[in-house]
């Protein structure tokens, strides 16, 4: 199945977006091979996150291109379901639906824009839980759990849809320094099945052990595209070395 | 001429009767209410003409007299060729009228889903459709259920206003009794008890149904 | 008749339908001041007086009370005019709505203002007025203005009880030309007229006090 998919996951060439006036990014040009691994980081405002929601429309760009596998986003709403249903994406505030329970969070999308039934996608569901080791909560609504779970429930959600690939904006920013592991973990174990993933984080153990590339932004450009031990040893450019300074 | 007990007693009967008729136009009073003023709030959200023009019929609806609005549909749908009986004109009058109101309620209930809840559903994939369905209405309804509540009781209380149009309710049954026997002080005492103990009764019914809610441990 | 000259037949009523709403006003915020400040001061049975004579302001339909007022009270020896009638009872009602707005602004305040005045060597009613009002009235604003439209449109009801305010005559004005579309558009505009201001008014008092808290979510 593999070969079958085109192996350019996500190609953005000369984007650009504002805000108003305000320009949040500024030609980008990424190309991400299937399987690929990529973390990006930078300071706070430089348009890391921006820039991966406009991967699924999240955001809308104004100039440039975006592809993901060989659907290029415009405003034609079918190619932006097409393109959701294939992304998956973890939010730095979980954003759980505090209004179902575990399981119904993780079975929604397989059910209604996947249309699998019922019983297929709780087994799916469960299995996915049993991944990322929470099986047990199933039943109980978010808000009954803590944190590091509630995130890992998020990544045991996106899963369920079977995306080719994941977007982490910030996974581990907003939980307390006992469960950011635990979340890691989970994450690392995705990364060596092959997901194609894209990750905004400053967890530099993790961007040593999974990604392929470092991306380091600033002020809405890709200042430096590095390999993660080079970048984090013997950063290039001198706001990545101000950036790393900073930061350890 | 003083309050008669056994002649309040004796017409208690009569006027009871068409209770029904009440808590018909109340609950079909509220569905209808609850669906249009759901209605008019979605499409507020869709689109640049959306937003003003149901800002406007909204704004209208609740700067307009129910009992004007009420004759408006009586006395000007027949002239259209539309003729339908009181209940149903009243009904939808009800309905129209309190779904101005209900429609700044959702409008509330909506915007304090906090924003990733929208993204999420959207990264998920979700049709428009279904993101309103589970995602947005289940969790205002949740934020809206007191507000929208005392609306409810609020319709409840207007239903009296069907007797202006000949429909048989209990205080048009009230009044005819009055006019029957001209004897005013009972009937309406009767009938304003009646509308007072309904009107308390559901009001509690609303205040349980609240502290349930937001004892559940969904809430969290 | 062009709509023009059906509103100028309506808008003959509009001093009753004024006067009503003023007089209305005399009962409603004496009564929601003084009723909701008394809800706020008691406790135990005479606290559950007080409740009950605004619940049933404010709980009984308002259209029952002034048939039940304007046709019961002659037969108990009350003589009272129309006008009385629908003002004190239209009054009575808001009044009952604007009383418990006095009572949750006053609640919502942190119970150190109160101890602050105590300390200060203030009696409780010099308090009331000098601390807890002040800063209350802010919270009670947007409720007052929603409750003012609700009187002015709440004055129809005295049509119903022989008094020619502007409803009256649309209603006597369609019973000679049989022209309902064009006499109630024209009743509704004139309504609308009225009351759209301060709709407008409340709106953005409203978005003043809750400043900071305005979201919106397209869908």
């Amino acid at each position: 199945m593999q070969s079958a998919l085109p192996p350019i996951a996500v190609a953005l060439s000369n984007v650009s977006k504002w805000y108003g006036k305000f320009q949040v990014l500024t030609d980008i040009n990424l190309t991400v091979k299937r399987g690929e691994k990529i973390v990006i980081c930078g300071p706070s405002g430089s348009g890391k996150s921006t820039m991966i929601r406009c991967i699924n429309r999240l955001e809308g760009h104004q100039r440039g291109k975006i592809v993901v596998g060989d659907t290029e986003l415009t405003n034609d709403l079918k190619k932006v379901d097409e393109v959701r249903r294939d992304v998956g994406m973890v939010f730095q505030h979980f954003n759980l639906f505090p209004h179902l329970t575990i399981l119904q969070n993780c079975t929604l999308a397989p059910i209604w824009v996947r249309k699998m039934s019922r019983r297929d996608a709780e087994e799916v569901a469960m299995d996915y839980l049993q991944r990322v080791k929470i099986p047990e909560q199933a039943h109980k609504y978010p808000g009954q759990l803590s944190g590091g779970q509630q995130q890992r429930v998020a990544i045991a959600r996106s899963l369920c849809m079977n995306p080719k690939i994941m977007l982490f904006d910030e996974p581990t920013s907003a939980l307390d320094p006992e469960m950011v592991k635990e979340v890691l973990d989970t994450m690392v174990s995705l990364a060596s099945d092959g997901m194609t993933m894209l990750c905004v984080t400053h967890e530099m153990g993790f961007a040593r052990e999974v990604a392929d590339r470092v991306i380091f932004m600033d002020a809405g450009q890709i200042v430096e595209t590095n390999a993660p031990e080079a970048f984090f040893s013997t950063p290039q450019h001198p706001r990545s070395k101000l950036f790393l300074s900073q930061i350890l | 001429m003083t309050f008669d007990p056994e002649f309040a007693l004796s017409i208690l009967p009569r006027i009871l009767s068409t209770i029904t008729t009440t808590l018909f136009a109340t609950i079909i009073g509220c569905m209808g209410a609850a669906a249009l003023g759901f209605l008019w709030e979605i499409v507020r959200r869709s689109s640049k003409p959306g937003r003003y023009t149901m800002r406007f019929l909204i704004d209208f609806i609740r700067s307009t007299p129910l009992l004007v609005q009420i004759y408006f549909f009586y006395f000007v749908l027949p002239e259209y060729g539309l003729t339908l009986p009181g209940l149903v004109v009243g009904v939808l009058a009800l309905s129209l009228y309190y779904s101005g109101y209900l429609a700044e309620v959702f409008k509330g209930g909506i915007d304090s889903i906090p924003a990733g809840q929208f993204e999420a559903a959207k990264a998920l994939g979700l049709s428009r459709l279904q993101l309103i369905m589970f995602v947005i209405a289940p969790q205002m309804l949740r934020n809206v259920a007191a507000p929208m509540g005392n609306y409810f009781v609020s319709l409840l209380k207007a239903t009296p206003y069907l007797a202006i149009i000949a429909v048989p309710e209990m205080l048009s049954v009230a009044l005819e009794i009055a006019s029957e026997t001209f004897r005013y002080t009972e009937p309406m005492t009767v009938v304003g008890i009646i509308f007072l103990t309904l009107a308390l009764c559901f009001s509690g019914l609303v205040k349980v149904i609240e502290s349930r809610l937001r004892l559940s441990p969904k809430a969290g | 008749m062009s709509l023009f000259d059906i509103m100028a037949s309506i808008l003959v009523g509009i001093n009753v339908t004024m006067k009503v709403t003023l007089y209305g006003m005399l009962y409603a915020v004496p009564f929601a001041f003084v009723f909701g400040v008394a809800q706020h001061f008691t406790n135990g049975i005479p606290r559950l007086i007080v409740t009950s004579i605004i619940e049933f302001w404010r709980s009984s339909p308002v259209i029952i009370l002034i048939y039940g007022f304007y046709f019961s009270l002659p037969g108990l020896g009350i003589n009272l005019s129309a006008m009385t009638v629908g003002a004190m009872v239209l009054g009575l009602n808001i009044g009952g709505y604007g009383s418990q707005a006095v009572r949750a602004a006053l609640q919502a305040l942190d119970p150190g203002q109160v101890e602050a005045g105590y300390a200060l060597g203030f009696r409780r009613l010099r308090i009331l007025y000098l601390i807890e009002l002040p800063q209350a009235l802010a919270a009670m604003t947007p409720t007052f203005i929603n409750q003012f439209i609700q009187l002015v449109k709440g004055t129809s009801l005295v049509s119903l009880v022989t008094l020619a305010d502007m409803t009256f005559l649309a209603k006597a004005l369609s019973q000679i030309h049989y022209a309902p579309a064009k006499i109630y558009t024209a009743l509704l505009i004139v309504y609308f007229l009225m009351c759209y201001p301060a709709t407008i008014v409340g709106r953005m008092i409203e978005r003043r006090v809750s400043r900071g808290r305005e979201v919106s979510h397209d869908l």
